[in-house]
């Protein structure tokens, strides 16, 4: 008979892999036709234009520093790759150049780094960034492997400080009654030793 | 053949069926004749599924349109050896050779099991069995290989044209031979929870299929960042999409296991956490599967979508709940018998090598999954990116790299504070020693710094240990120091052959800590053109491109740039990168034009240049990036593969006298240098 907990363990884990299902029913609503090994629909009409007017100042930043901050930017083509790579990578991404075009024009109206992102995040929202925001409920993203290891080490130093017993002190051993020569003891004791090792 | 291949499928279905209903109902009524059926099912099953991968093998070496899958996945003009190749290139084809490596391993692991396990294997066939047999029906009914179209074209769709390459023909078998193995220790941990026989035993016949399933994972794993960094043209070799962290996922489970296994070994702990280790290995690479074939992730490596997602999806349910509950069922039995010494010993090394190994994996697992998560709280899927998991995982990583060199200098059980003084000083001075000489040097890049610090006092961990090894040797012996090392190999090849393991990760994480000084620019050169730049080692480097060429070659069309590449003024080499349009045997397109990238490698940086388009004529559109180290990935990769291979070469039994002549061995000589790690 089962047992209520093996019961109860196994319902969990079941309905836990299970709501897969409902993830599973909505991506297959959303997504296109794919071909060959490449799971990757494009469509050019992900592009967004995103516009603010020049404030006259000049470039904001040098060639590098646009390079860098268009590593941050997620290509909206439907690939997995930032708008950096896809367009250098991908001559047929049509999606790449014209967020690419955005960002140098921005870049020449003036506008810092950070108020570019935030542009970008106003048109396309946050889906637009290579990574969760560090705060609102994205926090959970970057904290949750952190408290995870939090909680791992707690267990393992819970489960050390139970597993361990104090070892008998010397000074205890010898007092116990043994019939072992010392030269068997200088042989046990070699043999602790090559144990170590 | 064909016509025996499609039959040959149906009758292994019958046959995995007949083997799951026999040999689960044989060893609940322990009716012998019934477990024997259900063995000689699971043979004939293997066998039915060889003819049928044969029968699919032969439609696409002869181009037999009739079939979906060849048309889908060939062309007439494709090499012979992707028409090979591209039996795993789509869904039905990679099932069928999942099944296929699936039936062939429970095959020879019950064979071999047959007389050691007696107890245990009534419940394994069945268990693999039970896997052949879902593998099949998915197959069957779900993603049938042999489907036939209602018309003949002319000519297949072709394959790929990034899966026409060596790196691609070779990955996914690695990587499929190395998921798939996790299903017999699997097989046999449920065995050992439905018996009840918990004991070291089950785990010693588990060991060898881990270290298999580990080793074929890492060369998997390491031929697909070479055919990603050759083929794709992102510029790396890593870039945590989906895919690539589902494979990665199992690996880290089986380190972490073939870790532990050594505490439950010596110290009989760990007893619980070693069927969890195992479980989980094998719903992970499930779980990966599922991945890959669902579309529930998009990923530049998943498969094309399909009803599958919901049979991996029912499978995983299926064997989360059993074995949630056979665990949870079995936990009085799992109780460990050993207790702890003291805290500073090798078995706590061992857990905490263990938790950030876990750490990792989850990590990675919740990188993955938080875009659902995301969309499902908040009603927006974001993108979690390289950006992420580097930030989380390279102090992880970094941290398992330290404890790569703490563990082998602890003791089992405790350590005495002079034998740590003895056993730290050497490692710790090669650390610091490099440490301070790459400050001196210039090197600011803190987590590049911290790596090879680390890095060296894993090494001064290693070469302190050889050192012993082989002066211990030497003294005893009076053989040479390169003898010394040789024998010292083997004769202890699990714990030696481990210290090589972690020769390649010291290796492969100064590699991965060279990305910090990859510098990438984006350039339009005219024919004649000149670019200069200066690579991250400070080097002067001038490219002049040699025009683009636009040309005919076997099944495409390519256009390409060549660039003259000089360093510090000095003639180094010619790079070429294409663009390739790949054409089908009447002349007509197939798929989105492919990148082939130029790669001028050396042993500290790579030129690595990508065509990414051409403007009138002769301008071409460049990517140009300096790669460091990169080169030492795949050495590194090799090394950890090699260190693999010889943990697993089988021990010859030494106790076995040579024909002919038994010389007299003096007492202690026969377990010299075996004190396994």
């Amino acid at each position: 008979m089962p047992t209520r907990r093996g019961f109860l363990s196994a319902l969990g884990a079941g309905l836990a892999t299970a709501s897969f299902a409902r993830v599973l029913d909505a991506q297959q609503a959303v997504q296109g036709v794919n071909t060959g090994t490449a799971n990757v629909p494009m469509d050019e009409a992900r592009y967004r234009p995103v516009q603010l007017p020049s404030r006259g100042t000049g470039p904001s930043m040098t060639d590098a520093q646009r390079d860098a901050l268009e590593h941050k930017i997620h290509c909206q083509c439907g690939c997995t790759l930032d708008v950096f790579t896809c367009r250098t990578t991908d001559f047929s991404c049509q999606v790449s150049p014209p967020m690419h075009h955005d960002v140098m024009a921005l870049v020449a109206g003036g506008y810092s780094a950070q108020e570019i992102i935030n542009a970008f995040v106003n048109v396309y929202g946050e889906r637009v960034l290579m990574e969760p925001e560090q705060r609102g409920f994205d926090l959970t993203a970057w904290v949750m492997p952190f408290v995870a290891l939090g909680g791992g080490t707690a267990l393992v130093i819970a489960l050390i400080r139970r597993w361990r017993q104090p070892a008998a002190e010397p000074e205890s051993v010898s007092t116990l009654p043994m019939n072992a020569t010392p030269d068997e003891l200088s042989r046990l004791d070699k043999l602790v030793r090559h144990d170590d090792a | 053949m064909i016509l025996i291949g499609e039959l040959s499928l149906w009758v292994a279905l019958l046959m995995a069926a007949w083997g799951t209903t026999a040999g689960f109902a044989g060893a609940y009524t322990r009716r012998p004749e019934l477990i024997a059926s259900a063995r000689r099912a699971l043979y004939a099953t293997c066998a039915f599924v060889v003819l049928a991968s044969v029968g699919l093998w032969t439609a696409l070496l002869t181009s037999d349109f009739s079939f979906k899958f060849v048309a889908a996945y060939t062309s007439a003009n494709l090499p012979s050896v992707y028409k090979f190749t591209a039996f795993w290139a789509g869904q039905e084809g990679s099932l069928l050779f999942w099944a296929l490596i699936l039936s062939i391993y429970s095959s020879i692991a019950v064979y071999t099991g047959r007389k050691s396990n007696r107890e245990l294997m009534p419940w394994v066939v069945p268990t693999l069995s039970a896997i052949a047999l879902f593998f099949i029906l998915t197959l069957c009914f779900g993603a049938n290989p042999y489907t036939r179209l209602d018309w003949i074209p002319p000519d297949g769709r072709g394959l790929n044209p990034q899966l026409q390459n060596p790196g691609m023909a070779a990955h996914p078998p690695n990587l499929y031979l190395g998921y798939i193995a996790t299903a017999i220790p699997f097989a046999f941990a449920v065995g050992a929870l439905i018996t009840r026989r918990l004991n070291a035993e089950w785990l010693s016949s588990v060991r060898r299929w881990v270290l298999l399933s580990w080793f074929f994972n890492t060369v998997g794993i390491v031929l697909g960042m070479w055919w990603a960094y050759v083929e794709l043209g992102w510029g790396g070799y890593w870039a945590w999409d989906p895919v690539e962290n589902a494979s990665f996922l199992p690996w880290l489970i089986n380190t972490a296991f073939l870790h532990s296994i050594m505490v439950q070994e010596k110290r009989g702990m760990l007893r619980k956490w070693n069927v969890t280790l195992v479980v989980s290995a094998f719903l992970l690479s499930i779980f990966g599967t599922f991945i890959t074939r669902s579309g529930v992730i998009s990923s530049v490596h998943a498969f094309s979508q399909s009803s599958v997602g919901y049979w991996f999806l029912g499978f995983l349910i299926l064997a989360v709940s059993v074995t949630a509950y056979l665990v949870t069922t079995r936990l009085s039995d799992l109780k460990a018998n050993a207790e702890l010494e003291s805290i500073v010993s090798r078995e706590s090394a061992f857990l905490f090598n263990n938790l950030l190994l876990c750490g990792v994996a989850f990590a990675i697992l919740w990188g993955t999954l938080y875009p659902i998560l995301s969309e499902a709280v908040q009603g927006t899927k974001v993108t979690v990116g390289p950006p992420f998991f580097n930030t989380v995982n390279i102090p992880l990583g970094l941290g398992l790299l330290l404890l790569t060199g703490i563990g082998p200098l602890i003791a089992w059980r405790r350590a005495s504070v002079r034998n740590l003084r003895r056993q730290f000083t050497g490692p710790v001075v090669c650390g610091v020693l490099v440490g301070v000489a790459l400050l001196a040097f210039g090197m600011r890049a803190f987590y590049s710094v911290l790596a090879y610090a680390i890095g060296g006092f894993v090494l001064g961990t290693i070469i302190q240990e050889f050192q012993k090894g082989m002066s211990a040797r030497h003294r005893m012996y009076g053989e040479s120091y390169i003898v010394a090392l040789f024998r010292l190999i083997a004769r202890n090849r699990r714990r030696y052959g481990g210290y090589i393991v972690h020769i390649g990760v010291v290796v492969l994480f100064a590699a991965f800590a060279g990305l910090a000084f990859k510098k990438e620019f984006d350039v339009t050169l005219r024919a004649g053109q000149t670019f200069s730049a200066v690579d991250g080692f400070g080097d002067h480097w001038t490219f002049v491109s040699q025009g683009v060429s636009d040309y005919d070659e076997l099944n495409r069309h390519t256009t390409a740039v060549l660039l003259e590449a000089r360093r510090n003024g000095k003639f180094v080499g010619m790079i070429k990168s294409e663009k390739r349009q790949y054409i089908d045997s009447q002349g007509n397109p197939t798929f989105e034009p492919a990148t082939e990238v130029g790669i001028l490698d050396k042993p500290h940086e790579d030129v690595y240049t990508v065509l990414a388009g051409v403007i009138g004529e002769d301008t071409a559109e460049m990517r140009i990036t300096f790669n460091p180290l990169v080169w030492w990935v795949w050495y590194g990769g090799m090394i950890v593969a090699l260190g693999g291979l010889i943990v697993m070469w089988p021990q010859a039994d030494r106790r076995r006298p040579q024909a002919g002549y038994v010389a007299p061995l003096a007492p202690g000589l026969v377990d010299a240098g075996t004190g396994a790690a």
